[in-house]
């Protein structure tokens, strides 16, 4: 723990009894005094039991009765992370026999941070319950009937959150023998626990004129969203950038895919980089960046180009081959090798 | 070359008749692309041609623009890219509509004193010259209405933490100087979506350019070719997005503070420049 020091006079107090904690010695009238927490000291030696220079306004950590300044109390016992190697200060997390940071301590198979969700130990791997299913599933390479616990051989029924054979079941309304495209349905709309929830074969099911989620592919027994074409769960409607439902907001259809209106304008309300106007008709698109079809031109000369065109790229803007061609040999030749180290990275 | 190959007289007309053809046309978009022009005298009437509204001067010989230039009221987009330009007028920075202004791939040594009170100037390229922190006007980073500053192939180890008052910028270029670090008041230019900073001498990052939205569908960062700290270093290679997420992070800032705190001396400077086309005398 870090504490502070206070410095009195040696006036204020009876110097007969006094000494020294490090040293020993008395101190002298009118003697400058550093009080910390009851103990005395010389202002010299008051200092870092390592490094021997005074702290740094006054701050000092103790460790087993000695004092250290703080860059040699982290050296010397802050627990260093397992990943990073930087002095964890604030939370630690113990796993895996080393210290980490929170955010250092990830599933090593996806990244995920496993601080707060718990991890398991699978072949000296922390990894988290999600990718330990995923690992443990691909082990077997097959799914477990959960009734007569046989191997299932080809895709099993999924229903109340289990997987089987399909043949245990039948169509709760024309009682065919089932299999892996049996649908379950929610006997009663609304309710979240699955126990009630029963089995119909597609033929029955499709008659009961159930909409699917275009989503989840799961039926939808609740409110139902008609767009692009397609019915949606209200959760599963979603904004294709940023993954937020729009429930019930309004929302920006383009090339079959919706969109918040934020993240709408960010991607597709394109302004044109030279006129810095909303591009009404034609958009030119490229560099991250877009023209009106006035102004995609070569940044050199000017030239209008078309999207046909063919440019190089510098600084993230377009240049026609002939400005190219006339830009100085040692240039060329930088941006010829940044080029090709950018290849290299990319692969 | 071409141009060369031609006598003198005959280079002028070529520019005068275009000079010529636009003021029977009245086009308010004046191409003069790679004439052999060295001057503006050989463009008579030029400055009386007040309605144009773009002025596209790239690939000449001209080492100096007459104030004059002022006079074209109306111009919006002024490209004298590649040239011999050696200083500009302070008149330029008066031009009511100057919006876009190109002057990359010259000799510039300097700018003028008051340079910076362009009235909406949007778009600033001044890559491949010879410039410097101090060779910046004081008003220099008061061009609040910058979109894009092009800085690239010049010659800054610092940037001014005034570069924080561009709060329109999207887009800065500092590409091949010789930086040693960023204000951390680049953590203001919230708009900004391009980070160009490849080829310098920076070993970190501020934290706050962890604030910035670098990583959009929209978004570019350029950041090889420095001699980084190893935890950064490790991140890049794993992708921007690692860089963007660890200098977030706490331990990063506590590094960071360590690193900009010791004293330890710069990386050396680059590969030496003097066969920069900017720099060979002409
Ligand atoms: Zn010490
Ligand atoms: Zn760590
Ligand atoms: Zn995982
Ligand atoms: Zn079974
Ligand atoms: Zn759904
Ligand atoms: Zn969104
Ligand atoms: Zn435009
Ligand atoms: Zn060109």
């Amino acid at each position: 723990m870090s504490s502070k020091m206070e410095i009195v006079q040696a006036a204020d107090m009876s110097l007969a009894a006094m000494h020294c904690a490090r040293c020993a010695d008395g101190f002298e009238p009118n003697e400058k005094i550093v009080n910390s927490n009851g103990e005395l000291w010389h202002t010299q030696c008051f200092v870092c039991a390592q490094c021997f220079r005074p702290f740094e306004d006054g701050i000092f950590y103790e460790f087993e009765g000695r004092k250290y300044c703080e860059r040699d109390f982290h050296v010397l016992f802050a627990p260093c992370c397992n990943k990073c190697g930087e002095f964890v200060i604030g939370r630690v997390i113990k796993a895996m026999g080393a210290s980490w940071h929170p955010q250092c301590f990830r599933c090593q198979m996806c990244a995920k941070e496993l601080a707060d969700t718990g991890f398991i130990r699978n072949q000296n791997r922390a990894l988290c319950h999600e990718c330990n299913a995923k690992v443990k599933a691909e082990i077997t390479g097959r799914y477990m009937c959960h009734k007569c616990h046989g191997v299932i051989d080809d895709a099993p029924l999924r229903f109340r959150g289990e997987v089987y054979h399909g043949y245990h079941f039948n169509c709760t309304s024309c009682g065919v023998e089932l299999d892996s495209t049996a649908r379950e349905v929610k006997s009663r709309p609304g309710l979240t626990a699955n126990d009630m929830n029963e089995l119909y074969c597609l033929r029955c099911h499709d008659k009961m004129g159930i909409p699917i989620c275009g989503a989840c592919r799961r039926p939808i027994e609740e409110r139902v969203v008609t767009a692009l074409g397609k019915h949606w769960h209200v959760e599963h409607f979603v904004c294709a950038k940023c993954e937020k439902p729009f429930l019930g907001h309004r929302h920006y259809e383009k090339r079959g895919l919706a969109y918040c209106e934020t993240h709408y304008h960010q991607l597709f309300g394109n302004l044109c980089f030279v006129c810095n106007q909303v591009i009404a008709g034609d958009v030119f698109t490229a560099l991250n960046k877009a023209w009106c079809v006035h102004h995609f031109a070569c940044s050199i000369c000017d030239m209008k180009m078309t999207q046909k065109s063919k440019f190089y790229e510098y600084d993230e803007k377009p240049v026609c081959k002939k400005c190219y061609e006339r830009f100085p040999n040692e240039l060329r030749q930088r941006l010829r090798k940044a080029h090709e180290m950018s290849m290299k990275k990319n692969f | 070359m071409s141009q060369s190959c031609l006598p003198v007289n005959a280079k002028m007309s070529k520019a005068k008749k275009v000079l010529d053809e636009a003021r029977e046309t009245q086009n308010r978009e004046l191409d003069l692309v790679d004439k052999g022009i060295s001057s503006f005298e050989e463009l008579p009437g030029l400055f009386n041609m007040s309605y144009i509204t773009r002025l596209t001067l790239s690939h000449n010989k001209i080492t100096m623009i007459s104030p004059g230039i002022a006079n074209l009221l109306n111009l919006e987009i002024l490209n004298l890219s590649n040239n011999g330009l050696r200083e500009l007028p302070v008149s330029l920075s008066s031009m009511p509509k100057l919006r876009i202004l190109n002057v990359s791939l010259n000799r510039l040594d300097s700018l003028p004193r008051g340079f910076g009170a362009f009235p909406v100037l949007e778009v600033l390229d001044l890559s491949y010259n010879n410039l410097n922190e101090n060779v910046l006007p004081g008003n220099f980073f008061m061009i609040e209405t910058l979109r894009a500053l092009y800085l690239g192939d010049n010659d800054f180890e610092h940037i001014p933490r005034e570069l924080g008052n561009l709060k329109n910028l999207q887009i800065l270029g500092l590409r091949d100087n010789d930086l040693l670090d960023l204000p951390r008041e680049i953590g203001e230019l919230t708009r900004l979506r391009e980070l160009h900073i490849q080829n310098n001498r920076l070993q970190v990052l501020p934290p706050e350019v962890g604030n910035l939205d670098l990583l959009g569908s929209k978004s570019v960062m350029k950041m090889e070719e420095n001699p980084w700290v190893v935890p950064i270093q490790e991140q890049y290679l794993l992708g921007i997005s690692h860089v963007i997420e660890y200098i977030k992070t706490e331990t990063y800032k506590i590094l960071y503070n360590r690193h900009i705190k010791s004293e330890r001396g710069p990386p050396p400077p680059k590969a030496d420049k003097s066969k920069k086309a900017s720099r060979v005398r002409a």
